[in-house]
């Protein structure tokens, strides 16, 4: 075990590792179980399944009933939250810490002994085919989830959604079989921050799951396609446009400095996508680029949403900028990221559930926790030099464009 | 040191409260100005949105760049938003930066709505409608309030329409300007860590040329639309449902119990709605809850399904409701809320954000101001008998509904 300043870490024998960290102010806490199932790993021709599984779990243990089961959570006040992602699923909670004890003994039970009933299954299947459909009328997230297919080459780019063909062809047996495979404590993740003690939250966590044994569930290797450009023709009154491009891995250097850069292009009202695309053109109403990270990957997705005829300039500004990071920042510009960073940090330290969150996702990508300090340490050390030398040697990034909407796109890549 | 409350009102009228909690690592402070869409006339149909999006393009002392970049410079979590009675500006930074951020946020309150700016914005506000009309779920409500409310002025869409946005001038912005951000029709809200004399010193200096103005908020007479109407639209593909009952006002006492009933209705965990459509997975999405407004509240409800399941799920809808209206609450159902809402109220009362973000509306709204420990207690104080008196009124047996269809 170690102990860090308010972060405790420890892996149990079986391979559930388990953080905490304290908060003591705090008349209530949040917890995270992570566990690394997801889209990614849905085997071939029952995509979806991650996302049934996930939502099956929550009907009901061998002792209580789907019914049961829910108001015994809601009875304690708890409040749900998490999902199921493309490599993991998180079953999340914030409670009065009084509760702790009673609400980690439900999730022990789901985890452990769920109910899995035939007749819930169906239920769990038809909400995610309905979930499923109602993508048509979501075109920004139609966008994102076509694109994510389109750009990787591996089974990364499957939606959490499932396909309709893929989740009807599973049934409670297969599902069952996976679950036997998929909830282990090897390679879990369980996080809690708030205001209970590391005994308290380790003698809990050691009773109620020390005895548990799983397989290790194996986490499938990401590949990319080659750039290329496409468009969804769409009849809505805005066009779509999303980007994605590979940047920096977790684990790997330039770590911070692509955080900076990114901060750069979009961390606030003064960067330069706001900036370029919408405070000196008007061309949108939103443009953004954010940083998604996988085990072993990273990569950049920049989005902006305009109307038809505003499509081409808006998809030329936003390619630009893109592209035009590599010929570094300013001083004032990394002084400008670096606050940002720092303060979104103080910020998140004020609240239980980002800190729960932030804790296991750190553990699921870089195989330990971060204290505060070690990333507020890490980004002072930035020096613009560095930072400008580390963008100038990044591989020219090659673009996945996706574009949806009434009217196709000039073709941008040559 | 514990928990702490200031009041104060300026000479020019501004109220300023703070809640001070010296464990906060960061302070929040934010502008809630008593103007919203229900106090635009028909010409000026989305005045107070485009206008919120003009604070950021500059003061006498700064342009929007300066704007953007201080805000960035200070680590700021900054954003405003619009609703029909209400414009919020706010900001979140470390509690060192808290005087710079108040200073900033407090020249914004004082554009000088240039020509330039106001053409550009219009552009980014006219994108911003354009977004809107391709999310259903959306557009419902939209389209839904302004039948509900009838020609009650809570009616007015927040974002107004292309034609209205085309034809505003910046002139009858600055005259809509000019009433409503009078310092009597606002609220300054800070909560976090911050030194109480030292931003009322900063404030009351910046806030000297403000002067107070007679403001006047409309309460007509409202009768709520009864029945249902369907609109069609080809470009959909599944089918939206808003559900409308005339509730509490926010300044009314059962609203509490107002708010209790609708979670035990339409919660999305565990809710009478959520066992009789999600659960079983009849429609993607159904919840209802109950909004209180200044003078009037309102029921609200919403569910998104295939168009061939529409009359069956809608009737499960009504007949939730219905089932609730004539057989009440069970003990247990009601117990269950009381612990999730206080949950609730304890998690958002972990950031200074999150308390900013109650703080600010119940004082415009005139009420006294509740720690969060009292507001706790209220919720656990609220009986199931309240409800049970709401529920003697009839509210569900005069719904109103509105269907975005293919």
């Amino acid at each position: 075990m170690t102990r860090d300043s308010s972060i405790s870490f420890q892996t149990l024998p079986n391979g559930l590792h388990v953080v905490h960290e304290a908060m003591p102010w705090l008349p209530s806490a949040s917890f995270t179980f992570l566990f690394p199932f997801g889209a990614a790993a849905d085997p071939k021709t029952y995509e979806g399944s991650a996302t049934v599984l996930y939502d099956w779990l929550y009907r009901g243990t061998q002792s209580l009933d789907s019914r049961a089961f829910s108001d015994e959570l809601d009875r304690l006040g708890l409040r749900r939250g998490g999902g199921s992602g493309k490599e993991y699923c998180t079953f999340s909670g914030s409670l009065l810490k009084s509760s702790f004890k009673d609400a980690l003994a439900l999730y022990k039970d789901m985890f452990i002994s769920p109910r899995l009933s035939d007749e819930e299954f169906l239920s769990a299947q038809n909400l995610a085919l309905q979930e499923l459909a109602s993508l048509a009328d979501n075109p920004t997230q139609q966008l994102f989830e076509t694109l994510s297919l389109r750009y990787f080459a591996s089974s990364h780019g499957n939606s959490s959604y499932g396909t309709e063909e893929g989740l009807l062809n599973l049934s409670a047996e297969l599902l069952r079989q996976s679950y036997a495979q998929r909830l282990s404590p090897k390679g879990a993740i369980f996080s809690v921050a708030g205001g209970l003690s590391w005994d308290e939250v380790s003698e809990t966590v050691n009773t109620l799951f020390g005895d548990w044994q799983g397989p290790e569930p194996a986490l499938p290797k990401v590949s990319i396609n080659k750039g290329e450009q496409e468009h969804i023709l769409e009849n809505s009154m805005q066009t779509q446009i999303g980007v994605a491009y590979e940047s920096v891995a977790p684990n790997q250097e330039g770590w911070y400095e692509n955080a900076v850069a990114l901060s750069v292009l979009s961390g606030g009202m003064g960067a330069r996508l706001f900036s370029e695309v919408r405070e000196k053109r008007g061309l949108v109403y939103s443009v953004v680029a954010v940083s998604r990270s996988l085990k072993d990957f990273g990569y950049t997705l920049a989005y902006a949403g305009t109307t038809p005829e505003r499509a081409n300039e808006t998809l030329d500004v936003l390619l630009a900028e893109l592209g035009k990071i590599a010929q570094g920042i300013s001083q004032e510009e990394l002084e400008r990221a670096r606050t940002g960073l720092l303060s979104q940090l103080v910020m998140q330290g004020e609240s239980s559930g980002a800190r729960a969150a932030s804790l296991a996702r750190d553990i699921f990508l870089l195989g330990k926790p971060r204290n505060m300090d070690d990333i507020k340490a890490d980004l002072l050390a930035l020096e613009l030099s560095k930072v400008n030398d580390f963008l100038a040697h990044q591989k020219k990034p090659e673009f996945s464009i996706l574009s949806l909407g009434p009217k196709r796109l000039d073709e941008v890549l040559v | 040191m514990s928990i702490s409350f200031q009041k104060t009102v300026l000479d020019n009228g501004l109220t300023i409260i703070g809640e001070h909690n010296p464990h906060a690592q960061s302070f929040a402070a934010g502008y809630f100005v008593n103007t919203g869409s229900r106090d635009e006339t028909p010409e000026l149909a989305g005045v107070s949105h485009f206008l919120e999006h003009m604070l950021f393009k500059g003061s006498d002392k700064r342009s929007a760049e300066d704007i953007n970049r201080e805000f960035d410079e200070l680590g700021a979590n900054n954003n405003a938003y619009t609703n029909e009675e209400r414009t919020v500006y706010h900001a979140t930074v470390v509690a060192e930066r808290g005087e710079a951020m108040l200073e900033l946020l407090t020249d914004m309150m004082r554009p000088v709505l240039r020509q330039s700016d106001f053409d550009m914005e219009k552009k980014v506000i006219l994108e911003e409608i354009a977004m809107y009309e391709d999310r259903p779920n959306f557009k419902v409500f939209e389209l839904g309030n302004a039948q509900f409310f009838d020609h009650h002025p809570l009616g007015n869409s927040v974002l107004g329409s292309n034609e209205s946005i085309s034809a505003l001038s910046r002139e009858q912005m600055q005259a809509y300007f000019d009433k409503r951000y009078a310092p009597n029709n606002m609220v300054l809200s800070l909560s976090g860590n911050y030194d109480w004399q030292a931003m009322l010193n900063l404030v009351n200096e910046l806030s000297q040329s403000w002067k107070a103005q007679v403001t006047e908020r409309r309460f007509p007479g409202f009768k709520p639309s009864l029945g249902e109407m369907t609109r069609q639209d080809e470009k959909l593909k599944r089918a939206h449902v808003a559900f409308y009952a005339p509730g509490l006002s926010a300044q009314d006492e059962a609203r509490y119990a107002a708010f209790l009933l609708s979670n035990c209705i339409g919660d999305s965990s565990g809710s009478r709605l959520y066992w009789a459509l999600l659960d079983k997975g009849l429609v993607d999405n159904a919840y209802f809850y109950h909004d209180s407004n200044d003078g009037l509240g309102v029921y609200q409800g919403y569910l998104s399904a295939e168009p061939e399941r529409l009359a069956e799920v809608t009737r499960i809808f009504i007949d939730t409701l219905l089932d609730v209206e004539t057989n009440g609450l069970l003990a247990e159902e009601w117990e269950r809320a009381q612990r999730k809402l206080a949950t609730s109220l304890t998690l958002r009362a972990e950031t200074p954000y999150g308390r900013l973000m109650s703080l600010g509306p119940n004082f415009l709204y005139g009420n006294d101001y509740q720690s969060v420990d009292e507001l706790v207690e209220k919720i656990f104080a609220t009986r199931l008998e309240s409800a049970l008196e709401l529920l003697a009124r009839k509210p569900f047996s005069n719904l109103f509904t509105y269907t975005l269809t293919p």
